[in-house]
């Protein structure tokens, strides 16, 4: 069986391979005014490999970009999603769309698959992947709350998380964070403990104007690398461009 | 400062001429001009590239400073299209567009449009909507003194006396004139804007001269209010065309926009 592997295609979109099958997460494939990956989109949805499901943790735009992903070649791809997103999912003609809430598993292809709790602007969960001794948090733009400690309790060990760092706030919105930011990723990460560990969701830019009017954001991911190093140093923390498969 | 006359292909229209003056290099601004033509934003695009690093885009709509507008280009949304189709022969990306008066119901015709290029938006004392009890100032109706008096909040500094412009130019404010007609009607407005605007998700910024007389503060406020999450922001001892008479408030309102007052956006 190959290695649990993670390839990032853009911003919190990741091709995840574990137990031998492949994930996406959080599909973002387009552009629009005041939303822009600020990175490259390494892989478009014509490309995209053979998928045994797609994880969507949230119906934001830039984590559910149905419109673009519904030119995927099979719209009988298993999804597994927040139930805010099951609707939206099969209008875009997906066929096999099941809701997960906190702490409920489903299996595919012989990996277990654990929604696990978050906190964002709008309802919201993240995900566990687990194939025998490995698993893979997804966290998608979750922000640190209490809840994520029970993860190693309930789940077992983590060996590779992908966690956003940019610590998003909303100007018009009081100013309110919605993203945990980099030295909470590295709490996190000291919590979780696993091998290694990987920063998403920190390139974003709603371009000139709306980061100046709408959010502000980290833009460095070397902020997390720094932190953890100092609180979680038994974790490796692996910042990959899109495109950069790097195995477990 | 670098002029190119670019032709654009537009649907319906058929090939358009276009005379963009280019300012400086980096982070892209579209600046157009309103009724005042194009003569009234360039000292602003050149103190605002002197003063950034920023690439300030200058179209002189066809029709105005003498240029020639072909017969099928009649309208606002027309002129939208122009620019945006220019953005994209360009391939420019992370565009805020910026208008004054006229130029500034461009902007927000060109925001409508919905281009990945276009960032965000900043409406600079704009026309285009109708709010009952807050009409636009009839341009037409007015003496060219009764114009200066309006437009700024100290006419003096540029108060002229038409009469004493050389032919040419007497001719080229009479086709700015009749642009203006074209392009924007009598009225000035679109009954249906204030309506679309609110489908829009596009950062934008409103600035408003507290002294302005075409389009007074209140119909400023409208217009941002009509925008989903657009900050309004007042300029100080200012007319119609801030970037004329206040050029230096206006790039810090758009530079330091990130110094956000919270409460501006709760109206």
């Amino acid at each position: 069986m190959s290695n649990t592997a993670v390839t990032r295609i853009t911003h919190s979109c990741h091709l995840i391979e574990i137990g031998g099958r492949t994930f996406l997460t959080d599909p973002w494939f387009s552009t629009r005014p005041g939303y822009y990956q600020g990175e490259p989109i390494a892989v478009g949805v014509a490309d995209l490999p053979r998928l045994d499901g797609v994880l969507i943790t949230h119906e934001h735009y830039d984590h559910c970009d149905l419109q673009a992903f519904a030119a995927y070649r099979d719209q009988s791809v298993p999804l597994f999603v927040a139930e805010t997103v099951v609707e939206s999912a099969r209008k875009h003609g997906f066929t096999d769309v099941t809701a997960l809430a906190p702490w409920q598993e489903v299996e595919a292809g012989g990996v277990t698959i654990t929604a696990t709790p978050a906190r964002h602007g709008v309802y919201e969960v993240t995900f566990v992947l687990r194939s025998g001794p490995e698993a893979v948090y997804f966290a998608g733009d979750t922000m640190l709350i209490p809840e994520l400690a029970e993860i190693p309790q309930r789940l077992g060990h983590i060996s590779l998380a992908l966690l956003p760092t940019n610590g998003l706030h909303i100007r018009p919105a009081n100013n309110m964070q919605v993203v945990m930011n980099a030295q909470e990723a590295a709490e996190l990460t000291a919590i979780l403990k696993p091998e290694l560990a990987i920063p998403h969701h920190y390139a974003f830019t709603k371009g000139f104007l709306g980061d100046r009017l709408i959010t502000s954001s980290d833009k460095n991911p070397h902020r997390y690398q720094d932190a953890a190093r100092d609180l979680a140093p038994a974790t490796s923390v692996r910042i990959t461009e899109p495109g950069t498969r790097v195995e477990l | 400062m670098n002029t190119a006359l670019y032709t654009i292909g537009l649907a319906g229209i058929g090939p358009v001429e276009v005379s963009v003056a280019d300012h400086g290099s980096g982070q892209p601004f579209l600046l157009l001009h309103g009724g005042a033509g194009p003569q009234s934003v360039t000292g602003f695009a050149e103190k605002f590239a002197a003063s950034h690093d920023v690439r300030v885009l200058v179209p002189t709509h066809p029709g105005f400073g003498g240029a020639p507008r072909p017969e099928a280009l009649t309208s606002v949304g027309d002129l939208a299209a122009l620019y945006n189709a220019l953005l994209d022969q360009l391939d420019l990306r992370d565009v805020t567009v910026i208008g004054n008066s006229i130029g500034g119901w461009v902007t927000a015709e060109i925001a409508l449009l919905k281009s990945p290029r276009v960032s965000g938006i900043v409406l600079i004392d704009a026309v285009g909507i109708e709010v009952p009890g807050h009409p636009v100032a009839d341009f037409f109706s007015l003496t060219i003194d009764q114009v200066f008096q309006r437009s700024f909040h100290n006419p003096e500094p540029f108060r002229i006396d038409p009469a004493t412009l050389p032919p040419a130019a007497q001719a080229i404010a009479a086709g700015n004139r009749a642009a203006i007609g074209v392009y924007a009607g009598t009225t000035m407005t679109d009954p249906a804007l204030v309506g679309r605007l609110g489908t829009l998700e596009i950062p934008t910024l409103v600035l408003w001269g507290d002294s302005d007389g075409i389009v007074d503060v209140d119909y400023g406020r409208a217009y941002a209010a009509a925008i989903p999450m657009a900050r309004f922001q007042l300029l100080a001892e200012t007319g119609h065309s801030p970037q004329l008479e206040t050029p230096d408030l206006v790039i810090h309102a758009i530079w330091d926009s990130a110094d956000t007052d919270f409460a501006a956006f709760a109206r």
